[in-house]
């Protein structure tokens, strides 16, 4: 692997569903010649993109896992991540994020700033990765990068500027001027592989001269040395500008827009050139890493091969010779064979296999050194565990990982299924932070839970293809929360005498409804209860949260406070006190008027303009809350919030009343309580199946 | 508690009351442009959602996220006029009100009042309330929208709501001889409530253009908030 780092390029391709991101990483494939024919990820022979390389990616045409792979430009080392763009699987975005130094941001030149390239957005700027941005599709009906760049402005706050300009749009689309060498570009060849540089054409030379003063004029901000040549109208080169779009690139004070149409192969070389003079190496971005000797302090990590390993695995795959682990080197470097340590548990791995994967194929490597992205065989670990060189016990900051919102129940056809169905639960848990799954103690079920439908229709789906476990399905089942609304106290005693040691324990004190999941906090002065029995307490109300006396849904947003109580020199036990505390919980709780929560989801439609109000009908005849309505071109977008349970079998509905021509994405948002009218029926409904149950 | 001091503060309720905002079909808020009408009808219609009550602000000039900005501002704007408000609890009170908005923004060139009134049937068939106030910013009240209006006080009255639009009047036009600005004189008969807004000196001036016995009021409001000096 490259060891000038200076040389090397992290990059993700980040955006919304169908914004062709998938496609422009093949045309980078195929003008790297990492592959020699160009598939499409709706081929008609229907082989799918290259980097689709799971089966139900291909048949689908949607990217659900993120794929690595490694290419080279201009003698730069470019390792890719190609993420999904549904938001259900919106967890590969976040951990691929993570690990990226620089994030080339897809936008479609028709429908331009969408829901999930604004979570996207939200997820760069969590871990502040740099980007630049590329508006494809120029070639479409209603094209207009100039209205995306002004929406990235507007609705994502990035200081976007236009570093191209198209020469034709639409149909008309044939390549662009770059607005630094101030030179214009076609793409011949049958694959649009042999780049020719021209002169501006005319008709277009008034719009290259007008758009390049805007562009000199927020560039020259992030350098002395362009800003006095502007002002001083001296000559301005070209290493000036982008000596100077670099530097607001990786400071992430500025955007810069590239153009072009993946699909027609046009403007997808100028953007590799980008990645290489504008995206950041390894070297110019500062991780950290927490010191867990040194009470969690944070230490800076240096892209130095001599300096003790840390390694971070962010995913983990079930290849044919074992498990797959991905991991990107920060520090130092893993060589064949090499100890290291998984800080999460201490445990000693070594480094057998090292590879360099390229989608679904692999290259052995020597070594991965500080600032690459490879992966490893045969090490047991969880997604987003650390691994460092003994001698120093460093851990990387831990993922956002969201709540699952949704789960199913699965039933496995047989006795083979149901062991294969096993398997496949353990891989995937693995896998996947927000797919988690448990057995119904109650009904004996196994239920799955994930961030959405498609999210666990395709965990399904790889159960029965990659595991051949038979498994069907039940009702998706929303995950509903309980809390309370008001203050509430309790004194409750726990007293037992049934022969032998007796049981006692008193505890008082309140509960109140708080943000955080669970509070507790210990008032007890006197030694009224004494101190080894406190975390029995806490114990015992944590416990019972687990499932809420109202409907047995989990309880979230309450403070335990306990002020008060009483011991037994002889009868008192962590047992006895845990039993208190569930007692005391149970009397406070019927009195804190408990609700029902249910999450509520953010759902955006993108529909024609003819279909706003047959859509915005369907949201209100869900009991949604249309936040707004915004038309842009023949298109029309609807944001609104509607509760998860109402959202099942959406996709149908709004497929028939806009004659297919709609689309939507839906992400979670929050919990928020449910109407009296609908807990009323969830009482009802939970109440028949308990009744069927017994 | 806080709601109805917020309704007590509104510069809309000082300047025309709180029960003649919304009586009869119309209203009108006029000035040049830039002087702080969409401010002054995001005012308005906060009084509505302050009352816990639905309202649709149809724009034909900005974008809805500009939309839900402005109305976040107005409600800043009112919450300081107070002085100290508790910001816990002047946050839950714009949760609790801001949902009963929805922001619907149009293109000029293809805007069509039957629009409306395919969201406004959107509601039919579900227990959701329908709006009682609708704000239409940004019509051209330079052109013929007859039409437009006709077919509006139409939607008016079949949803029995009301309706504040925008009215852009110009430096150079000198008004009428019955003192409106010639946007509101050539449909005046439609509108029962218009108020001109002035720039004078650093202040704006509202003046009462039509409302009973209102008339000819005027009142002076802060450029930057629009709320009463």
């Amino acid at each position: 692997m490259l060891r000038d780092l200076q040389k090397v390029r992290n990059i993700g391709i980040s955006a919304h569903i169908d914004s062709g991101k998938t496609t422009l990483t093949e045309r980078i494939l195929f003008y790297t010649d990492r592959i020699h024919k160009i598939n499409e990820v709706r081929g008609k022979e229907g082989s799918g993109a290259y980097m689709d390389s799971m089966e139900l990616e291909k048949e689908r045409g949607i990217t659900i896992a993120s794929a690595a792979t490694h290419c080279e430009w201009d003698q730069n080392a470019v390792n890719i991540i190609d993420t999904p763009g549904h938001v259900d699987f919106t967890v590969e975005v976040e951990r691929s994020l993570r690990v990226l130094d620089g994030v080339i941001l897809v936008l479609c030149s028709v429908s331009g700033v969408q829901s999930q390239s604004i979570t996207v957005d939200q997820q760069m700027k969590r871990y502040e990765v740099p980007c630049i941005a590329f508006v494809n599709k120029c070639d479409r009906s209603g094209a207009n990068p100039e209205r995306v760049k002004d929406q990235l402005r507007e609705k994502l706050g990035h200081n976007a500027v236009l570093l191209q300009i198209p020469i034709g749009l639409e149909e008309k689309h044939e390549g662009m001027v770059d607005l630094v060498s101030m030179k214009a570009y076609f793409f011949e060849g049958d694959s649009g592989q042999e780049v020719v540089e021209k002169d501006i054409p005319p008709e277009v030379m008034d719009d290259a001269q007008a758009a390049r003063e805007i562009m000199l004029d927020e560039v020259s901000l992030f350098s002395d040395e362009l800003t006095e040549a502007v002002l001083e109208e001296t000559e301005i080169t070209e290493e000036m500008i982008m000596e100077a779009v670099r530097t607001g690139t990786i400071s992430r004070q500025l955007t810069p827009v590239f153009l072009g149409s993946a699909y027609k192969n046009k403007g997808v070389q100028p953007l590799l050139d980008a990645v290489i003079q504008y995206l950041p190496s390894p070297l110019d971005i500062e991780n950290e890493a927490l010191d867990l000797d040194k009470e969690e302090e944070s230490v800076i990590l240096e892209s130095d091969f001599d300096k003790p390993t840390v390694a971070l695995a962010f995913k983990l795959e079930d290849g044919q010779y074992g498990q797959l682990t991905y991991i990107r080197v920060y520090q130092g470097c893993i060589n064949k064979g090499d100890t290291l340590i998984n800080t999460r548990d201490g445990k000693k791995i070594k480094a057998g296999r090292l590879i360099r994967m390229h989608s679904s194929e692999m290259e052995d490597v020597e070594a991965i050194p500080a600032g690459h992205i490879g992966a490893m065989f045969g090490v047991d670990c969880a997604s987003g565990d650390t691994f460092v060189n003994p001698g120093i016990n460093y851990t990387m900051m831990p993922m956002h990982v969201m709540e699952p919102v949704i789960s199913l129940s699965l039933s496995p056809a047989d006795n083979k299924s149901q062991i294969n169905m096993s398997k496949a639960l353990n891989r995937f848990t693995k896998e996947d932070p927000t797919f988690k799954t448990y057995v119904d103690k109650e009904t004996g079920e196994t239920i799955i839970q994930g961030m959405g439908e498609l999210h666990l229709e395709v965990y399904v789906e790889r159960m029965k293809r990659e595991y051949q476990a038979q498994v069907s399905t039940g009702q998706p089942i929303v995950a509903y929360r309980e809390t309370i609304t008001q203050k509430a106290v309790f004194n409750y005693t726990h007293k037992k005498q049934t022969g032998g040691a007796g049981q006692f324990g008193r505890v008082a004190g309140f509960i109140e409804p708080c943000d955080e999941e669970f509070e507790f906090v210990n008032k007890i002065t006197g030694g009224r209860i004494p101190t080894q029995y406190i975390p029995a307490c806490e114990q015992g109300f944590s416990n019972s949260m687990d499932k809420g006396p109202k409907l047995e849904f989990p309880v979230t947003g309450i403070k335990v406070t306990i002020d008060d109580g009483a011991f037994h020199a002889v009868d008192s036990s962590e047992m006895a006190f845990k039993s208190a505390a569930r007692g005391a919980f149970l009397e406070a709780y019927a009195k804190a008027k408990p609700v029902i929560k249910e999450p509520i989801m953010k759902v955006v439609i993108e529909t024609p303009n003819e279909f706003q109000g047959a859509c915005m009908g369907l949201i209100n005849q869900r009991r949604g809350i249309i936040q707004g309505s915004q038309e842009e071109g023949v298109m029309s977008v609807i944001e609104s919030f509607v509760p998860l349970s109402e959202m099942f079998g959406f996709s149908t509905v709004l497929r028939s009343g806009t004659q297919g021509k709609a689309q939507y994405t839906m992400e979670f948002n929050s919990y928020k309580q449910v109407p009296q009218s609908v807990a009323d029926e969830i009482m009802k409904k939970k109440l028949e199946e308990k009744n069927q149950s017994k | 508690m806080l709601k109805k001091d917020l309704i007590l503060r509104n510069p809309a309720v000082q300047i025309l009351g709180k029960d003649s905002l919304f009586q009869g079909r119309f209203g009108a808020v006029l000035s040049r442009a830039g002087v702080g009408k969409t401010r002054f009808l995001v005012q308005i219609a906060l009084v509505k959602l302050l009352e816990d009550e639905q309202v649709l602000h149809v724009s034909l000039s900005d974008q809805m996220e500009k939309i839900n900005v402005r109305y976040n501002e107005g409600f800043s704007d009112l919450v300081d006029s107070i002085g100290y408000v508790d910001p816990a609890k002047a946050s839950e009170a714009w949760d609790d009100i801001s949902h009963n908005k929805v922001a619907i923004s149009y293109n000029e060139s293809t805007f069509d009042s039957s629009k409306i009134r395919d969201y406004l049937n959107s509601f039919t068939g579900t227990d959701l309330e329908i709006p009682k106030a609708l704000v239409v910013d940004g019509l051209n009240f330079d052109t013929d929208i007859t039409n437009t209006l006709t077919e509006l006080e139409e939607i008016a009255q079949e949803f029995n709501l009301f309706i504040w639009f925008s009215m852009q009047i110009h430096r150079e036009e000198a008004f009428c001889d019955d003192g409106f600005p010639i946007q509101l004189e050539n449909h005046k008969d439609r509108f029962d409530k218009a108020i001109l807004l002035l720039p004078v000196e650093n202040k704006i001036q509202a003046t009462i253009l039509k409302d009973g016995d209102k008339t000819s009021q005027e009142f002076l409001l802060d450029p930057s908030s629009v709320m009463p000096v």
